[in-house]
């Protein structure tokens, strides 16, 4: 028997009840799930309940006491979306979802198919369309590029690492980056490097395995939310100050660049791109900006559109929402951050929860989360 | 003069962006466009916050002259040396 719409009542967003994936949280290169959960729950209008959801027992954000109300299991992107669906329904029996919001590009495709289940069930998404998604990905990301006159590193895919043995003479020439269809990106100084890396990727994310030549410049990223109809409400731009040794930020700071805002509109006009999204560019020492990636989430460093007043996961529940206005200041450059690691202490019981039942459900703790934008401002003000 | 930072001035004047660049007494600076910081000393804190003012090379070594009691030569060739050195960083 299916849970239908039996928790669903006319509420407002501020109440809801939202699910969010991606709650992995490994130091080197965490999901996004996790800022994002706590980018909502520091957000000064939200009281409803944040239930994470995650692929695996040591995803830590499923165990954040402050942030999460309650953490689940759901299958593998691999099960397909009979088996997420089927879950999706159990948990919703639980907890009485009003909202989704995924954060990893392998699973969005089963999102994208599951959709009309949900919005029947009262679970609303801001995700693309099959097509919306397809176009952007890293395998036609150079055709979409040329469409819409942004500029891109040349890119090749390629299924066979013999390739690497003979790109010279093709006019590819090392350093090269080397990337997953889905994740990862590696540099690669020479042939032997490069097959080692072609062999990890595929052992990963599977054929195929993209070539890119690299473009001497600097890093940024932006991230915004297209509203399905060509708008890109509140982007956030940032420069990458610190990387990991996967090539994640672990620092960085907000800017505010109008060429780069104006490559982001480009993109979410070319797409009528629905849902949240990162676009990484590399600004080159020619002057020209271009297109690194499309990611089609938000990235993991989205806390710090809540810390510069422009708190994008809650202006996503807004547009969700149907809210006339969203509730975003005004861009802020040269706030930063750094990402730092910290042992979050789980009780075996709540290990024992998790593994055995898939799910585990903990009261909010009641001790203050981190002050409030306006708190913060009031306390400067006062001190 | 030299072109290249007369021609980097002009750069850097254009949508305003010498102006926006955030200046700290301290000697920090900030460029909210690349996200770039570093400091300066207290004479090229000087010499930028005459440039942000809209002022030419050559009117800016004229009030460094003035200030710092150096013939407008001097002052000319290092407010070029500075311009260029600061080219580097935005």
């Amino acid at each position: 028997m299916l849970p239908q719409n039996h928790f669903q009542k006319e509420k407002n967003w501020r109440n809801w009840n939202v699910a969010v994936t991606g709650m992995n949280a490994s130091p080197e290169s965490p999901g996004p799930g996790f800022a994002v959960a706590r980018s909502i729950r520091e957000h000064r209008h939200f009281d409803g309940r944040i239930i994470g959801l995650g692929y695996d027992v040591l995803d830590a954000g499923l165990y954040s006491k402050t942030i999460c109300n309650g953490g689940y299991l759901i299958p593998y992107p691999s099960a397909g979306r009979d088996a997420l669906l089927e879950r999706i329904y159990q948990v919703h029996a639980l907890e009485g979802l009003d909202a989704i919001i995924p954060c990893l590009d392998a699973e969005l495709q089963n999102f994208i198919g599951i959709q009309s289940e949900l919005k029947q069930l009262g679970i609303k998404m801001l995700i693309p369309t099959r097509e919306q998604f397809t176009l952007r990905a890293k395998d036609h990301l150079a055709e979409f590029c040329k469409s819409i006159g942004v500029d891109a590193p040349e890119t090749k895919t390629i299924t066979n690492p013999l390739f690497f043995d003979e790109c010279e003479a093709q006019g590819w020439q090392y350093p090269l980056m080397v990337k997953g269809i889905f994740y990862d990106a590696t540099v690669a100084r020479n042939a032997y490097e490069a097959k080692s890396i072609f062999a990890k990727l595929v052992q990963s994310w599977g054929y195929p395995v993209l070539v890119q030549k690299i473009i001497p410049g600097d890093e940024y990223d932006l991230a915004a939310i297209g509203d399905g109809h060509c708008r890109m409400l509140g982007a956030v731009m940032m420069r990458k100050r610190g990387l990991t040794d996967k090539g994640k930020a672990w620092a960085g700071v907000t800017v505010v660049d109008e060429a780069i805002g104006k490559v982001a509109e480009k993109i979410i006009r070319g797409l009528a791109w629905r849902g949240p999204l990162e676009v990484e560019v590399m600004k080159g020492y020619d002057g020209k900006i271009y297109l690194i990636e499309i990611n089609p989430r938000f990235p993991a460093w989205i806390y710090l559109s809540h810390a510069v007043g422009r708190n994008l996961p809650a202006a996503l529940l807004q547009t969700l929402a149907n809210e006339p206005e969203l509730d975003l200041s005004p861009p802020k450059p040269g706030t930063f951050f750094i990402r730092h690691a910290q042992e979050l202490i789980v009780e075996l019981a709540e290990f024992e929860s998790l593994f055995v039942n898939g799910g585990i459900s903990t009261p909010i703790q009641e001790e203050p989360l981190e002050v409030s934008l306006q708190e913060h401002d009031k306390f400067k003000a006062a001190s | 003069m030299t072109m290249a930072a007369a021609e980097l001035l002009k750069e850097l004047s254009k949508d305003d962006r010498l102006n926006r660049i955030a200046i700290s007494d301290t000697g920090f600076i900030f460029d909210p466009q690349t996200g770039q910081s570093f400091t300066l000393n207290r004479t090229g804190l000087v010499t930028l916050s005459i440039l942000k003012r809209g002022s030419s090379i050559d009117e800016t070594a004229e009030q460094l002259s003035h200030q710092y009691g150096i013939t407008e030569e001097t002052a000319v060739n290092s407010v070029e040396a500075f311009l260029l050195q600061l080219g580097r960083y935005l």
